[in-house]
């Protein structure tokens, strides 16, 4: 008899251990692996899984050896009893761990290309419109809603318009566009056909980053096979999709910076306005949106804009994708409606801190994210809530730094961070982040003084202030929040 | 050298030119991008030589010379830091004698960092070449070492 088994194929699975299974098991005839998305339940892979009466049973953190009694069904968990997934809501990410990514069969049969059906079914402005009842902001970080751009976009004149996903994915901590890609690319597709359809598109982009040349290789995998199903046209003309890689620079994932880098040049912030909806690549009309972003669309086209906006709080709409990272006991992909508290988040899901750790600080929002300690750990999530708090959500990424965490040393690692990856076009961000950089290095040997910590405050504030993109002006947040939250830890290194 | 740039170019030739693209093609090729090519990149391209090296000089996964036989990446995004980035990277520069961005003595290993491979999930992260490593132990080093000769 051949048992059906299911192993994610995912990159982060695969390095917990799903490719040394699947090598183990290669040559069992009994044995049939079916490699899927992974659910993103991380601290328990490599998963491995197979039908039950009664939806999916699952093993955790499996080794070879513990086929025999995956085979023989015993000691297995039932996947919907799992309190790490059955809390969440998942409708972005409904398919991972249960499909193949690269079956257009199984994303139909889930529902996919319903959205895309939908908006054949509607004009132009009535898919804005039901983008604007939605009150979809954008998830690539600065949070802009999204019927807005492509109201500007679709207004503008233009010899060519463009439709390009952001999948630089750059903030550290964060691997939901990635995820995406390796997981359920035909959803992102979907949704840049919506949009180039929406403003009237001929071409589309995905600039990826470097680092995840296994998302590539499926995102261009999943173009063909839309191709070869002759999905990529509108209006009986082509729409051609394609995947350009970038070359390492952080600041390429700012949008104009980004279109630089597709142009094939330094990938250097433009000065906005012209916003890109207006002039973009190589001067036209041009909508870059984050992945997520995308791939949320298609069920707001196919459930309606007000099934969204009736999802989490007042400013912020929808669900929310966090991805934990760091030390807490159970990282992993969290998909939830907004409004929760980071508390509740970390303990819920997070499931506290990994062994033999204690809390020190949790930093939201990436590299310029601000830290919070243990007193700040009540906010909820939500754009309204962070923004009066100066603190961002940015891409979702949360990293719980622990009490083994030098808190000069992180404030260092950011500053560091920032000068080398400042695209050196305006002083603030350029200069500031080099000086910045060498003050922290200066307190970390020792010789720093009182008034370097009034310095390096004053320099963040003209950095926050005067920075042409949020790279310099948001880089002082973390280092300034380490500095607010544990200022003994920054006084006791100070020269007396 | 000239001919084998230009045939590279000749393959990914697109209208207009794509400098970064064409750098990545032939980084693809020949494993590095060097000062002295760029004259003959840019007449190919039909771009200024400033064009060219403003380019290379800015991304930094474009190598001007010739990396070891195996490249190691360690991560330093900010999971892989909580998770003890710090001490693999010291002990990859001891066992290696080389800091980042450097090559070992004999070739053997180049040694340098990234910011995110995005399996923060499963940090920290290694990547050797294009095999990618998660929840690495200072402990494992020598055994993942072992697999590359
Ligand atoms: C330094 C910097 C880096 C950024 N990196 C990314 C990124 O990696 N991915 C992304 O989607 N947006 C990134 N952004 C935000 C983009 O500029 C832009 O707002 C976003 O792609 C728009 O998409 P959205 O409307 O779907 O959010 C970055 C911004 C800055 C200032
Ligand atoms: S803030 Fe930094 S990255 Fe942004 S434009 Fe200025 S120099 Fe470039
Ligand atoms: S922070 Fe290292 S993989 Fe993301």
């Amino acid at each position: 008899m051949v048992t059906r088994l299911y192993l994610s194929n995912d990159t982060s699975a695969r390095a917990a251990g799903a490719a040394a299974l699947a090598e183990a098991w290669s040559d069992r005839a009994d044995v049939q692996l079916i490699r899927t998305s992974s659910r993103g339940a991380f601290y328990l892979e490599p998963m491995v899984e197979r039908d039950g009466p009664d939806g999916r049973i699952a093993w955790f953190n499996v080794s070879p050896q513990d086929l025999p009694a995956i085979l023989s069904g015993t000691g297995g968990t039932a996947v919907h009893t799992i309190p790490f997934l059955a809390q969440q809501v998942r409708y972005t990410f409904a398919n991972f761990g249960e499909t193949e990514p690269l079956s257009l069969d199984e994303y139909q049969a889930r529902g996919g290309l319903s959205g895309l059906e939908a908006a054949f079914r509607l004009t132009p402005d009535a898919i804005i419109e039901e983008l604007r009842v939605s009150q979809l902001r954008g998830r690539g970080g600065a949070a802009f809603p999204v019927w807005n751009k492509w109201k500007v976009a679709q207004q503008a004149k233009g010899a060519q318009k463009y439709v390009v996903a952001n999948s630089d994915e750059g903030d550290a901590g964060t691997y939901c566009d990635r995820m995406i890609l390796e997981g359920d690319s035909f959803r992102l597709l979907e949704g840049m056909l919506i949009c180039a359809r929406a403003i009237g598109a001929g071409r589309g982009y995905v600039y990826c980053r470097q680092e995840y040349p296994a998302a590539s290789a499926t995102l261009r995998a999943a173009i063909h096979k839309a191709d070869e199903a002759e999905l990529l046209e509108l209006n009986g003309e082509p729409f051609p999709i394609e995947v350009i890689e970038g070359a390492g620079s952080y600041v390429c994932g700012e949008e104009t910076a980004l279109l630089e880098s597709l142009e094939g040049k330094r990938g250097v912030v433009r000065a906005r306005p012209p916003y890109p909806a207006q002039s973009g690549l190589y001067g036209c009309p041009t909508i870059v949106s984050n992945v997520l972003t995308f791939a949320t669309i298609p069920q707001i086209l196919s459930r309606g804009g007000s099934w969204h906006a009736s999802l989490g709080t007042e400013q912020s709409r929808g669900t929310i994708v966090l991805q934990l990272g760091g030390r807490v006991k159970h990282p992993g992909l969290v998909e939830v409606p907004f409004g929760l508290s980071l508390h509740q988040v970390l303990e819920q899901f997070g499931g506290g801190m990994a062994p033999g750790s204690r809390f020190k600080a949790v930093q939201v929002g990436g590299p310029l994210g601000s830290l919070f300690p243990t007193t700040g750990l009540e906010l909820p999530i939500c754009y309204d809530a962070f923004a009066k708090a100066g603190a961002v959500l940015g891409h979702g990424g949360i990293v719980v730094y622990d009490h083994e965490t030098d808190m000069v040393d992180l404030a260092r690692h950011f500053m560091a961070f920032t000068a080398d990856e400042s695209c050196g076009k305006c002083t603030p961000c350029r200069i500031g982040s080099v000086r910045g950089r060498e003050i922290l290095e200066r307190i970390q040997a020792g010789s720093g003084t009182m008034d370097d910590l009034r310095l390096l405050d004053d320099l963040g504030e003209t950095m926050k202030l005067a920075s042409l993109c949020a790279l310099g002006g948001r880089a002082p947040y973390p280092v300034l929040t380490a500095i607010e939250h544990f200022p003994a830890e920054f006084r006791s290194k100070l020269r007396a | 050298m000239h001919e084998q740039v230009k045939n590279i170019l000749n393959q990914v030739r697109g209208e207009p030119p794509n400098i970064l693209q064409s750098l990545l093609a032939l980084q693809g090729e020949l494993g590095h991008v060097s000062a002295d090519m760029v004259p003959v990149i840019a007449k190919s391209l039909g771009v200024t030589t400033a064009e060219v090296a403003g380019v290379l000089s800015y991304y930094p996964d474009l190598r001007p010379s010739a990396p070891g036989r195996h490249v190691i990446r360690v991560c330093m995004g900010e999971s892989c830091y909580a998770n003890g980035c710090g001490r693999v990277l010291r002990e990859l520069q001891e066992r290696l004698r080389a800091d980042i961005h450097e090559t070992m003595p004999g070739g053997r290993f180049t040694l340098d960092t990234m910011s995110c491979a995005g399996n923060c999930a499963v940090s920290p992260t290694v990547i050797i070449d294009d095999d990618l490593y998660g929840r690495v132990l200072p402990s494992q080093l020598d055994g993942m070492l072992e697999r590359y000769r």
